[in-house]
């Protein structure tokens, strides 16, 4: 038995680390709770032990289907387990066949050029659309590579980086869509901007949901923070006299809070326009959040919205299409640039400017400029960004905005949301 | 108790389960864990501390929280009508000392359900219901009875479990409940039934149903459930109240107006009804294809698309 245990045991700490890296919360307890339940129940029915240690690790919804991955890939049965080296097996034959098949076909032409294995992967992994585009333009550039090696090959190796960046920017998605199995939940880490018009008003009701929690959050936090404050003589000495001159009860100034004005500037071009809409939702819903807030929004134009068109979505769509700054380009910079020389000044050290915007624009130095301009006028800058954080690092414009300001990542209503509690708590 | 014998006690009670929920609830009873159920409005989380309670043959105390509550309506309360009262039948006794000490004793202590339910002789099953209701002080005043099964009465002391009640938390996630309590508690997701287990859910709480109408009241049901437009979903316990209805009405067979008439059984909000017939009625006139001769011709939420101009 004392055996047996001990086994357990070390099994199910690395275990825990695995599910640690996860982001679940495992602490030695559970560890314990783990190895007395399985000590009890043997590990002869793989479901029952799935359901038991989910039963003591996982301690939500979310948690749930984070630990089923890990357990699916850290306790296989005997058959997977033969399975996954049968396929692991063909998979390498495959992959090596499908090397020197690309070797075959990129060298055949041009021996002269260099490829190392993981462009030789990429090509063979290309469709075959793409296959005959890289075939075309290396006959159209072919005349003599011979006499310039160095030129033709750096310009097709920035093909095949593309080609990998691509795949890598796939592979990501695929991860992401794992939360889509579960329909509760799945809306809630679904990219806003694939979501279907059928799912709309249901995204629209957690949203709600998600700013009453916040704004009761908001108005719990206010309800607290009244007894800190410093002694309020005057009064507690008035109060002192409904007590026959004894100071029973004590007075403290209430802190006044301040809330803050917001200014939110929309990128509402083709690609944002869903977007935006669910974030402007948001921040209406926020009603405890900031005491007033303006609305401009822009594209390539810029103009400034009122309470009434944000109301609801319909009248949104309206009002963007009508207002003639939908469906151009993206031209932050000279939006910003227009804000910030606004007269009477939209912007000042009270104000916190949000930009709701993915940051593809035209001209980004004068983006640069203007958003360095707006920080100084503003009291905070932030940027909603909808493009998830993996994918910052493939865009430059993305980055380099990144480093002027502070940026949040939120492609999904659950990061939004997040997003959305972190400004209305600052 | 082993997983057979609970799961044993559990059919005695007529309760219809997976073999995920046995698992489930036999791991909280052995690690002596609070047991955190989650899960849409109306899935059945209640039932299960009720079943519970049935299965291990204990009382079963049960405490709703709602926002507001606090020590005095959960854990106890001094009685003070009899104190006071207590305090002018004393007032001439010498002994004042012997007077204050009485006056905070057991027998003016007034036991709210959460003290009950550690003082209790025998183990009791302790349903906090609908936590995500109760505000954010209330959650961190239960840590400590859940993970030391204790509790501090100032003019006391500290009050120890004199037996260890299963306890059952359940949330509908109205708000995010605290990282710490759900630390401390086995957790369980609950989802709608599938139709299979419905139908075993309806067959076994309605055994007198005729069989086809039950067949046809939860394919419906999970059609609604199914559906995207529907915004509240139908939970089981109106499926059973639905299927009473339409019983009480000596319905055989469920025909769409009958389905019209009856559908405030499981739809609650007017727009859910509107949608309905659009989810329900589209698919079961597929077979019409003649509008001039079809009988539902002019019925409300019966229509017949006309192509071309």
């Amino acid at each position: 038995m004392a055996l047996d245990y001990q086994v357990y045991l070390e099994k199910l700490a690395l275990f825990g680390r695995i599910l640690r890296q996860e982001g679940l919360d495992v602490s030695p307890n559970e560890t314990a709770d783990a190895c007395r339940i399985l000590l009890e129940l043997g590990m002869a029915d793989r479901a029952v032990v799935k359901t038991a240690l989910r039963t003591v690790y996982a301690k939500s919804r979310d948690e749930q289907l984070r630990f089923d991955r890990v357990f699916d890939s850290f306790f296989l049965s005997e058959d997977a387990i033969r399975a996954v080296d049968k396929k692991h097996q063909q998979q390498e034959l495959e992959r090596a066949e499908a090397l020197r098949e690309a070797e075959r076909e990129l060298q055949g032409e041009s021996p002269s050029l260099l490829y190392n294995d993981a462009q030789k992967e990429a090509y063979s992994q290309l469709s075959e659309q793409e296959k005959e585009r890289l075939r075309n333009i290396k006959e159209k550039f072919l005349g003599d590579p011979a006499r310039n090696p160095g030129l033709y090959s750096s310009m097709i190796h920035s093909i095949f980086a593309r080609s990998i960046m691509e795949q890598q920017m796939s592979m990501e998605d695929a991860a992401m869509g794992r939360m889509a199995i579960d329909p509760e939940i799945g809306l809630m880490f679904r990219d806003i901007s694939q979501f279907e018009d059928h799912e709309i008003p249901k995204a629209v009701m957690y949203i709600q949901d998600i700013a009453r929690r916040i704004n009761g959050e908001l108005t719990q936090k206010r309800r607290h923070t009244g007894h800190t404050g410093a002694l309020d003589f005057r009064r507690t000495i008035r109060k002192g006299l409904e007590t026959g001159g004894r100071f029973y009860r004590l007075a403290y100034r209430r802190k006044r809070s301040r809330r803050k004005r917001l200014v939110v500037l929309c990128d509402v071009s083709g690609s944002m326009i869903q977007f935006s809409e669910f974030v402007l939702r948001f921040i209406q819903s926020l009603n405890q959040a900031s005491e007033s807030s303006r609305v401009f929004l822009f594209s390539e134009e810029m103009a400034e919205a009122d309470a009434f068109h944000l109301q609801n979505m319909d009248l949104f769509r309206d009002y963007v299409r009508q207002s003639g700054v939908y469906g151009r380009g993206t031209d932050l910079g000279s939006a910003l640039r227009k804000l910030n020389d606004m007269k009477p000044p939209v912007l000042s050290p009270a104000a916190m400017l949000l930009i709701i915007s993915d940051a593809k624009t035209v001209n980004v130095p004068l983006a640069m400029q203007e958003v360095l301009r707006a920080r100084a006028r503003a009291g905070k800058v932030f940027w909603l960004n909808p493009i998830p954080e993996g994918k910052w690092k493939y865009l430059n414009s993305i980055s380099t905005m990144a480093e002027l300001c502070t940026m949040i990542s939120c492609s999904t209503l659950e990061a939004l949301g997040q997003a959305c509690r972190k400004l209305a708590f600052l | 108790m082993d997983l057979e014998t609970l799961k044993q006690k559990m059919d005695e009670a007529n309760y219809i389960y997976d073999d995920t929920l046995a698992t489930v609830l036999y791991v909280a009873l052995r690690l002596n864990r609070p047991l955190l159920i989650e899960g849409a409005a109306g899935v059945g989380k209640t039932e299960i501390a009720k079943v519970m309670a049935a299965a291990l043959d204990r009382e079963l105390v049960r405490m709703q929280c709602y926002e507001g509550l606090d020590e005095s309506k959960s854990l106890y309360e001094w009685n003070y009508q009899k104190q006071l009262l207590s305090i002018q039948v004393n007032m001439g006794s010498r002994d004042s000392d012997e007077l204050t000490r009485s006056l905070f004793s057991d027998e003016y202590l007034l036991e709210r359900p959460l003290l009950k339910s550690i003082r209790s002789e025998k183990p009791v099953v302790l349903l906090i219901d609908e936590i995500d209701k109760s505000d954010e002080e209330f959650e961190a005043f239960l840590l400590e009875l859940l993970s030391e099964m204790q509790v501090s009465i100032p003019e006391i002391g500290t009050i120890k479990a004199t037996t260890v009640p299963f306890v059952v938390l359940t949330s509908n996630r109205a708000r995010p409940i605290s990282d710490a309590l759900r630390r401390r508690c086995a957790y369980l997701y609950i989802e709608y039934p599938d139709a299979e287990k419905e139908l075993a859910i309806l067959r076994a709480k309605v055994p007198h149903i005729d069989e086809r109408l039950a067949v046809e009241i939860v394919s419906a049901v999970q059609k609604l459930r199914g559906s995207e437009a529907i915004l509240k979903k139908p939970s089981i316990a109106e499926t059973l109240d639905w299927a009473e209805a339409l019983h009480a009405l000596g319905v055989r067979e469920l025909t769409p107006e009958i389905m019209r008439t009856t559908v405030g059984f499981v739809l609650k909000n007017n727009e859910d009804i509107e949608t309905m017939a659009e989810t329900l009625f589209a698919e079961d006139h597929e077979c019409c294809g003649d509008p001039e001769n079809c009988a539902h011709a002019g019925e409300p939420g019966h229509h017949h698309h006309h192509h071309g101009a």
